[in-house]
């Protein structure tokens, strides 16, 4: 391995060494840019309680990404980004890491087909693939940024597209009558290749294909449809079992403008089939089986003041419960019961596993996901319950509305709201009703006294509420609040004081849903609720210019549970991070 | 706009053509789940008088109104072994709950009455039955090494230290695992580490399966009754080229050992202390092996095992006296680590 990798790194340097030479008789064949990052953090045990583990520990990293971009000619890009990784405390090399982390080549051919092959990223539509944003990371402000940061980067999230591998293209065609415009994109990609599961069984490869098509009819009137497919080619193994996930969208938008006022209206469809196909090999007679059919229907209405000050939409939706759509309904964090914690995964002198908190879902990258998934993932419903797969969560029916004002960049809010309540019922005919109410509110201060250095106060709070009536075992009261409260102020040029409190209260009762590997419910889980997450943290952030940051900050977080058999927990981290984009 | 007095009906239609769901709900009733639980269909036993050595199997099927962990327990009632199979579902199916006879807890189960329990979780009902086992299984699925039915294999060697206090590395039939011997293995060596060893010559180029899928299992039969805290046994696999025993060269107690567990050569090692009282049988994939000598010079280690040649199977006990006595309070404290019913199985261990 340690072999390949240096072949490829010199290969690589040779490359580079020799672009640079062109670049120097040439214009422009080669450049760099990438990230570089020091993050160095210590945690420590808030109680005294568990002696167990030890008071404090600290690790950290330092690493650079490289980013060549190469240009043989003038519409190809040859693009790789190497790691250079270095753990703390490792010494003379042992420890560091050097990886090819992406790997793509992009062009434009004849001046009319683009074209991406290798490490692309990815986005359709809200039904058919988009990576929707990890919960608990709306209305934040900024407050977290070093964290969200890491996260979101570590993970390839990136404007909600997903990071696959595999070949893109797009092109358009303008026309001078009866149409204005077509613009047409396509891809395949491979999330995942066979692989061996024992020494006779081979995983299928697992493929995501697609193509999309917009077209401006008019001037205000624009027609969309996207189809993805997400399937597994039963040949390429021997399980025999192989899913196939396609769906099918299409989309018409109307805008227009009054004054100063643009509006717009969004009408989109779409139905999706999933099921496993059982290949017997033996007989050559194959069977489906597990197969679920639904569909989605949307209508959407925004109003947007051209200045920005204000923007409103609102919208009604309904997503059928057998509606499923793996590049779309995949979540960034999957809640199952077998993930251990990064920081002190255990606690309490019973060597207990300890649950996942606000902090974890803030603070550890590997605990995100970057696979698609052909089944529902579990989701918490204490910080999700609502819409925990985004807009394409299926068994969701009702209305929302959001809204946006900026008021001379003195005031800026944000307010969301909606109500939806279940198609059909989860174990019992009485479907759940969910309610949703939030919103945020920003002061820039330093706008108000007319100051040239930054001073802003933001409060944002999250409420959802989760109500099914019934007389019996399986009424449902949940109630989860999450409220964020963050100070920034400019101390000198560049160099912010902050404070800020994350809190996420939820008490009542939900029934978890158990599925088998075909996604079937199986079971569901009474379980009460009545704790309190929480993370408070002070720190000072120098931001020497947009790319680059330092940031310490001290965080005291733990969890509070009020019952007889869970051990509150609370925890501090000291953390440093130099963060510089190349 | 006349496009779009076209465009709408056909969103309209696309919304009714694809029609919403029936279902009336997810999932199982919750107030079944929740509500009082019973049997639907009653517990039905396939086969109660099974002939485990020829293959026969013991099928089960019972069905309930809801989902619930369920457990079938099998006791022999002369043996005490013990079978669990458990689940969680609202029907136990005879296609896929079967018995081949096998054991969760050792001993084995013989040919004997066998009491049948289903129970289920947080409920009290218990359904009983029973099986007359008319035929045990034989546990010959596998490379059989060594059972010492008929004394040691062909080309066993068999040593210990010179100088021994106490010794028993015989076949004996006093309380065997399975069938009618097993091989004692112990003694007392109060100022060293080893006490004997067995080295058996293997020939396995018919194995196709990788290290992770290629298990050795091995009965380890040992007592509390004042046991040697520091006693283990040490299984040596070689993958050495060289001859099984050409150096004749006797030890210094006289005997003769295996030349291809030489530190310098492909050989890995694993340590398994034994404190417990009776049989047990231990299974281990050949991958959590480890090197018996990482830094040996020109070695690659490259498990794969249609290239062992040899295993040796090494009873060994911490020092209570001499120049390193590590475990004082073993002064004097016999050894016992007895053996039986060496067996490779592939993809699984054998009691899996």
């Amino acid at each position: 391995m340690n072999k390949s990798l240096n072949i490829i790194l010199i290969t690589l340097m040779i490359f580079s060494f020799s672009s640079v030479f062109k670049a120097q008789t040439s214009n422009e064949t080669v450049w760099f840019n990438g990230l570089a990052r020091s993050y160095f953090a210590r945690d420590v045990l808030g109680n005294t309680i568990d002696t167990l583990y030890p008071r404090n520990s600290s690790n950290g990293y330092n690493l650079v990404d490289l980013n060549t971009h190469v240009n043989p000619i003038e519409n190809i890009e040859i693009f790789a980004q190497l790691r250079v990784r270095n753990q703390f405390g490792s010494f003379f090399g042992s420890g560091t890491n050097i990886d090819v982390r992406q790997l793509r080549a992009s062009g434009t051919i004849n001046n009319k087909f683009n074209f991406s092959i290798g490490d692309i990223f990815l986005k359709q539509n809200r039904f058919t693939l988009y990576n929707y944003d990890e919960e608990l990371s709306s209305f934040e402000n900024d407050m977290f940024k070093p964290y969200r940061d890491i996260i979101h980067y570590e993970n390839f999230y990136s404007d909600n597209r997903w990071r696959l591998q595999g070949l893109q293209t797009d092109f358009s065609l303008q026309f001078d009558r009866f149409i204005r415009s077509l613009e047409f994109d396509f891809f395949i990609t491979r999330p995942r290749g066979s692989g061996q599961l024992s020494a006779n069984t081979y995983s299928p490869d697992l493929l995501l294909s697609g193509g999309s098509m917009v077209s401006r009819i008019t001037k205000k009137l624009s027609l969309e449809a996207n189809y993805v497919n997400f399937f597994e080619l039963p040949s390429s193994g021997n399980i025999n079992i192989s899913i196939k996930n396609p769906v099918y969208h299409s989309g018409l938008n109307y805008q227009y403008e009054i004054n100063n006022v643009k509006l717009s209206h969004k009408l989109q469809t779409g139905f999706s089939e999933r099921n496993w196909l059982f290949s017997n090999l033996d007989s050559g007679s194959d069977s489906s089986g597990f197969i679920s059919k639904g569909m989605f229907f949307e209508f959407e209405n925004e109003y947007f003041v051209k200045d920005s000050s204000f923007r409103l939409v609102l919208g009604a939706r309904y997503v059928d419960p057998n509606f499923r759509s793996a590049g779309a309904q995949t979540r960034r964090i999957d809640f199952n019961n077998e993930y251990q914690n990064t920081v002190y995964p255990f606690h309490t002198n019973d060597y207990v596993a300890r649950p996942s908190s606000v902090f974890d879902l803030l603070s550890d990258e590997n605990r995100f996901n970057q696979e698609l998934s052909g089944s529902l993932m579990n989701f918490n419903p204490i910080y999700s319950n609502i819409l925990p797969y985004g807009n394409a969560t299926p068994n969701r029916m009702g209305v929302y509305l959001s809204a946006k004002m900026n008021k001379n960049q003195i005031l800026i809010s944000n307010i969301k709201t909606a109500y939806f309540n279940e198609v059909i019922g989860q174990g019992t005919t009485e479907k759940r009703n969910f309610l949703l109410m939030a919103g945020d509110l920003k002061i820039n201060i330093h706008e108000i006294l007319e100051k040239s250095k930054e001073f802003s106060i933001s409060f944002s709070y999250w409420n959802e509420s989760t109500i099914r009536n019934s007389d019996d075992i399986d009424k449902i009261n949940l109630n989860s609040s999450h409220i964020n409260g963050f100070l920034n102020y400019e101390v000198s040029k560049k160099f912010y004081l902050q404070l800020g409190i994350k809190q996420i209260n939820a008490i009542g009762n939900e029934f978890i849903t158990q599925r088998n590997e075909y996604g079937v419910i199986q079971n569901f889980s009474l379980v009460n609720y009545d704790q309190s997450d929480y993370i408070y943290f002070t720190g000072l952030n120098y931001k020497m210019n947009k790319n680059i940051y330092a940031n310490i900050q001290y965080n005291w977080w733990g969890e509070n549970l009020n019952n007889l058999t869970s051990q509150n927990f609370n925890y501090r981290r000291l953390l440093f991070i130099f963060s510089v984009k190349l | 706009m006349r496009t779009i007095k076209h465009i709408i009906p056909l969103f309209i239609f696309l919304f009714f053509f694809n029609a919403c769901t029936k279902d009336d709900i997810e999932g199982p009733l919750i107030t079944d789940l929740y509500g009082s639980f019973s049997i639907t269909d009653p517990f039905l036993l396939v086969n109660k008088t099974p002939d485990f050595s020829s293959g026969e199997f013991v099928k089960f099927n019972c069905g309930f109104n809801k989902p619930i962990d369920w457990k079938i327990t099998i006791i022999g009632l002369q043996s005490s072994s013990t079978k669990e199979i458990s689940g969680f579902s609202n029907l136990i199916d005879s296609n896929n709950v079967t018995w081949t006879g096998n054991t969760s807890q050792l001993p084995f189960f013989e040919e004997e009455n066998c009491a049948v329990e289903l129970t289920f979780l947080n409920e009290s009902d218990t359904i009983r039955d029973t099986i007359n086992i008319v035929g045990s299984k034989t546990y010959e699925d596998g490379i059989l090494v060594a059972d010492f039915e008929n004394g040691l294999p062909s080309d066993a060697l068999v040593s210990w230290t010179a100088n021994i206090g106490l010794r028993t590395f015989d076949i004996e039939n006093d309380d065997p695992l399975l069938g009618n011997s097993y091989f004692k293995m112990g003694g007392k060596v109060n100022w060293d580490w080893p006490i004997g060893k067995l080295d058996l010559k293997l020939n396995l180029s018919s194995v196709t399966v990788p290290a992770e899928e290629f298990y050795i299992n091995i009965g380890i039969l040992s007592d509390t009754t004042d046991i040697h805290t520091g006693q283990f046994i040490n299984i040596i696999i070689s993958e050495s080229t060289l001859p099984f025993n050409d150096d004749l060269t006797p030890n210094q107690a006289g005997q003769q050992m295996a030349d291809i567990f030489i530190a310098s050569d492909e050989v890995y090692k694993m340590k398994i202390p034994v404190d417990w009282h009776g049989w047990r049988i231990v299974s281990f994939p050949y991958s959590d092996f480890e090197e018996l000598s990482p830094g040996a010079t020109g070695v690659i280690f490259n498990k794969n095992p249609n290239n062992i040649t040899g295993i040796r199977i090494a009873c060994q006990a911490c020092p209570s006296a001499g120049l390193n006595p590590n475990c004082p309070e073993n002064l004097d404290k016999i050894v016992r680590t007895d053996i039986d019913h060496i067996i490779f199985t592939e993809n699984s261990a054998l009691l899996d």
